[in-house]
C-alpha cells in the first residue's frame, strides 16, 4: 500500500513539473508569437511605405521630366510609330 | 437550564471558599445582578440574533459572489486583462490599372506630459530641433495644460524614433496613420483628402468614407511585468480593413489632362480650366482634372478656389455645344435634312422684341453648315419649329437640369426651367444654350449620345467590373495582387447600355457634322488631332455677372469625340476667363482637347484610323559628356 502512495506521490510531483514546465512554454511560445505578428505587422506598413515612395519616384510628372530632360525622350506621335498588323504574315517594311 | 444554573451555584461557592483563607475581597459574587436568574428568553434572543447576523452574512456573500458577481468580475479582469485595440486600415484608393493613389502609413504623433517632462538643456534643444520648432514655441506648449499636450502630430518615423532615442522623462509616443498621395495635384480634386482624424474631407474619400474605414478589433490580453503579453483572454475581434476603392481614373490620362490644361492656363493667363475625359464605350470617368489645384499633403494656405472641382460643381451656360441637339432633334423628326437651306440673312433676326445675332452673317447656310459655323439664327429657326415640351424633354433626356449619377459630394444638377414658363424669345436663346445650365460633366456625358450611336450612357467614378458586383472584401483581397500599369485590354470591354434619345442614324449624321466643325473651315480646326479623326463643338459666352453679361470676361469650351469614325472617348475642354486676348473656344480649348485625345487614344492603345505621314528620322545622336 505504502509504495502504491509513494508511486501515486511520484508521479504527482513529477506531473506537477510537467504542468509548469508546459505552461511557461506556452507562454514563451506565446510571446514569440506575439513578436512575429508584431514583426508582420511593422512588415506589411513598411511594404506600404516602400510602395508609396516607388510610386512617388515613378508618377508621370517625374517620368516625363527626367525622360525629356535626362534621356532626350519625346512623346510617341502617329507619324513615328509604326502600327504592325497581327493578322499580316508578311516581313513590315520598317520606314527609314 | 438547570445545568447552567449549577454552574452559577458553584461559582457563588467558589470564592466563599477561597476566602476563608484569603484576605477579604470585593464580594462579586454577592452581586444582586448575578443573583437574580437569568430569563431564558435573553439567551434564545442572543443566539437568534447571532443566527440572524451569520444568515445576513452569507446571504450577502451569496449575493455578491454567486447572483451579482459580474461587477467584482469585472474589477478582477480590470486588474489584469489589458485591452488591445487593432486599428482598422483605411483602404487603398486605387486607380484603374492599380496604380496608387491614395494609401496609409503608420506615421507616430508624439505628446507629453509637461508635469513630468524632465530634459537637460541639451535635450531640450535636440528636441526642439527635431520637432522643426523654436525652443521658445516648445515651452509655449509645456507651459500650457500641465497633463497633456502635443509635441508634433504625424510625424516621419524616423523622427519618432529620433526623439526616442533622446529619452526624455514625460515624452510620450501613439501610434497614428497619415495619409499620403502620390499623385499629388494632378489628381487632388478625385481622390480629395482626410483629416487628421482619418476622416474623409473632400472627393472619393469624403464619398467612400464608410467604404474606407473598416472597423477596428479589439482583444483582450495579460500583460507580464515587463508589459509583454503573456496570454489571449476571451475572443478576438479582428481588425476589419477597410475596403479598397478602384477608380475609373487613368493616372496616366489624369496626368496628361491636368498638365495640358495647366498649360494652357497658364499661357492664356486664364483663371481656371477644367477637363473630363469619358470612356464612351462603358461611360467611365478616365481623367477629371481642374486648375487651379493644391497638393494634398500641403493645405496650409488652401482657398475655396483651389479647392473647387469645377467640373462637377461649377454651371455655366452650355452656349453653342447644345445646337447639336437641336439639329439632331430636328434631323430625328424629319422637320429637316442634313443639305436642307436655311436662310439666316444679315445675321440679325428679332423676335418679339429681342435681337438674337451671328458673330459674321452667313447668309443661306445647309443644316451641316449651321454646326459648322455655329449660326445661332440657324438654330433658332429649328428651335421655333418644336414645342416647348419637346425640346424641354429633349433636353432632359440628355441630362440636362439632372444630376449625374456618380455618387461624388458637390455634383450639381444645373438649372433648367420648366417648360410652362418659357417664353418664345427664350426658347430660342435656349437652342443656342443660353438660359440653362449644366456642368461640364453633364455636357462630356450628353455628348455620349452622339458617340454612342443616340445612346445616353450613365457614367461612373468606379471601375466598371468593381461598381457591378456586390463587391465582397474578401473578393477584392483577392485582387490585391495586381501588376501595375497592366491595362485592360479593349477587346474586354463590355459596353453599357445606355437611354436611346436619338437613332443610330441621326447620331452618325450629326457625328459627321461635328467632324465639319473641326475641319478646315469650320470653328475649331485647331482641335484636329495626329492620326486621329475628330469632331466637337466649341462654345464661347461672356460670363455672366450679376443681372446681366460681362463685356470682357469669357469662358471658351470645347466638347469633342475621338476618333469620330468609332467613339472611343469623349473629352470636354473649359477654359475661364482668359486673359490673353483670345478668346474663341476654338483657339482656347480646342488645343488642349487635340493634345489629350493624341495622348490618350495612345494610351488605351487606339490605332490611328487617319494616314499620317510617316515622320520616323534618326535621331541625332549628342554626345555624351563625360
Amino acid at each position: 500500500m505504502a509504495r502504491l502512495n509513494l508511486l501515486l506521490v511520484v508521479m504527482l510531483l513529477f506531473s506537477c513539473v510537467w504542468l509548469i514546465r508546459s505552461s511557461y512554454e506556452s507562454r514563451h511560445l506565446f510571446v514569440e508569437l506575439e513578436k512575429a505578428q508584431s514583426r508582420d505587422h511593422e512588415l506589411q506598413s513598411d511594404r506600404e511605405r516602400l510602395l508609396l515612395d516607388k510610386r512617388a519616384q515613378a508618377t508621370p510628372l517625374r517620368v516625363e521630366k527626367l525622360a525629356r530632360e535626362k534621356l532626350r525622350m519625346f512623346s510617341a506621335t502617329p507619324a513615328v510609330t509604326h502600327y504592325v498588323n497581327e493578322a499580316a504574315s508578311a516581313p513590315v517594311e520598317v520606314a527609314p | 437550564m438547570s445545568r447552567v444554573g449549577d454552574l452559577i451555584r458553584k461559582l457563588r461557592r467558589l470564592p466563599r471558599r477561597q476566602n476563608a483563607s484569603a484576605m477579604p475581597t470585593v464580594r462579586y459574587a454577592t452581586s444582586p445582578l448575578l443573583a437574580s436568574r437569568t430569563p431564558p428568553w435573553r439567551v434564545k434572543f442572543l443566539i437568534g440574533a447571532i443566527g440572524l447576523g451569520f444568515a445576513v452574512l452569507i446571504g450577502r456573500a451569496a449575493w455578491i459572489q454567486i447572483i451579482h458577481n459580474d461587477f467584482y468580475l469585472q474589477q478582477g479582469a480590470s486588474r489584469y486583462e489589458r485591452r488591445i485595440e487593432l486599428p482598422a486600415n483605411r483602404g487603398r484608393i486605387l486607380d484603374r490599372n492599380g496604380e496608387l493613389l491614395a494609401s496609409s502609413v503608420p506615421s507616430p504623433s508624439l505628446w507629453v506630459i509637461p508635469k513630468d517632462f524632465e530634459a537637460t538643456p541639451a535635450q531640450f534643444k535636440a528636441l526642439a530641433k527635431l520637432l522643426n520648432m523654436k525652443s521658445a514655441e516648445l515651452k509655449k506648449r509645456l507651459d500650457g495644460n500641465q497633463n497633456f499636450a502635443w509635441l508634433r502630430r504625424q510625424v516621419d518615423d524616423s523622427v519618432a524614433q529620433q526623439v526616442a532615442a533622446l529619452d526624455i522623462k514625460g515624452v510620450h509616443e501613439i501610434k497614428e496613420t497619415k495619409r499620403q498621395y502620390p499623385e499629388g495635384e494632378a489628381a487632388a480634386h478625385i481622390v480629395g483628402f482626410t483629416n487628421i482624424e482619418d476622416e474623409g474631407q473632400e472627393g472619393i474619400e469624403l464619398a467612400y468614407q464608410k467604404q474606407l474605414i473598416g472597423r477596428d478589433g479589439v482583444r483582450h490580453v495579460i500583460k507580464d511585468r515587463l508589459g509583454r503579453v503573456v496570454e489571449s483572454v476571451g475572443d478576438l475581434i479582428p481588425a476589419d480593413d477597410g475596403r479598397e476603392i478602384r477608380l475609373s481614373i487613368d493616372a496616366k490620362i489624369q496626368f496628361y489632362a491636368y498638365q495640358r490644361i495647366r498649360d494652357a492656363v497658364a499661357f492664356h493667363k486664364a483663371k481656371a480650366g477644367s477637363v473630363v475625359v469619358l470612356d464612351a464605350q462603358t461611360g467611365e470617368v478616365l481623367a477629371l482634372a481642374n486648375v487651379p489645384s493644391y497638393t494634398p499633403s500641403d493645405r496650409r494656405n488652401l482657398t475655396g478656389a483651389q479647392l473647387r472641382n469645377r467640373a462637377l460643381t461649377d454651371t455655366f451656360e452650355p452656349g453653342s455645344t447644345m445646337k447639336p441637339f437641336i439639329i439632331s432633334w430636328a434631323l430625328e423628326t424629319n422637320r429637316v435634312k442634313p443639305d436642307t437651306v436655311i436662310s439666316t440673312g444679315n445675321g440679325r433676326m428679332t423676335i418679339d422684341g429681342a435681337t438674337i445675332t451671328d458673330s459674321h452673317p452667313h447668309g443661306d447656310l445647309t443644316v451641316e453648315q449651321v454646326i459648322q459655323k455655329s449660326s445661332n439664327i440657324g438654330t433658332a429657326k429649328l428651335a421655333l419649329q418644336f414645342q416647348p415640351k419637346e425640346m424641354w424633354e429633349l433636353f432632359t433626356a440628355v441630362g440636362m437640369g439632372q444630376k449625374p449619377q456618380i455618387g461624388f459630394p458637390g455634383v450639381v444638377t444645373g438649372r433648367l426651367r420648366p417648360y410652362k414658363s418659357w417664353r418664345r424669345i427664350e426658347q430660342v436663346t435656349m437652342s443656342y444654350g443660353y438660359g440653362l445650365s449644366a456642368s461640364l460633366l453633364q455636357l462630356a456625358q450628353a455628348y455620349t449620345v452622339f458617340a454612342r450611336d443616340g445612346e445616353l450612357i450613365p457614367i461612373s467614378l468606379l471601375k466598371r467590373d468593381e461598381a457591378d458586383d456586390t463587391a465582397t472584401p474578401k473578393k477584392l483581397a483577392l485582387r490585391a495582387d495586381y501588376k501595375p500599369g497592366q491595362s485592360a485590354p479593349a477587346d474586354d470591354l463590355v459596353p453599357v447600355r445606355g437611354t436611346r434619345v436619338f437613332s443610330p442614324e441621326t447620331a452618325r449624321e450629326v457625328r459627321k457634322m461635328l467632324a465639319m466643325v473641326t475641319a478646315n473651315g469650320g470653328t475649331a480646326p485647331k482641335a484636329q488631332a495626329m492620326g486621329y479623326s475628330v469632331g466637337g463643338k466649341t462654345g464661347t459666352a461672356h460670363k455672366q455677372e450679376g443681372k446681366g453679361y460681362s463685356g470682357n470676361k469669357y469662358r471658351s469650351w470645347f466638347v469633342g469625340i475621338a476618333p469620330i469614325s468609332h467613339p472611343r472617348i469623349v473629352v470636354a475642354v473649359m477654359v475661364d476667363e482668359p486673359g490673353n486676348g483670345v478668346y474663341f473656344g476654338g483657339d482656347v480649348a480646342a488645343p488642349v482637347f487635340s493634345q489629350v485625345v493624341e495622348q490618350t487614344l495612345n494610351r488605351l492603345g487606339v490605332m490611328p484610323d487617319l494616314d499620317v505621314r510617316p515622320d520616323i528620322t534618326a535621331m541625332q545622336s549628342v554626345e555624351e559628356s563625360f
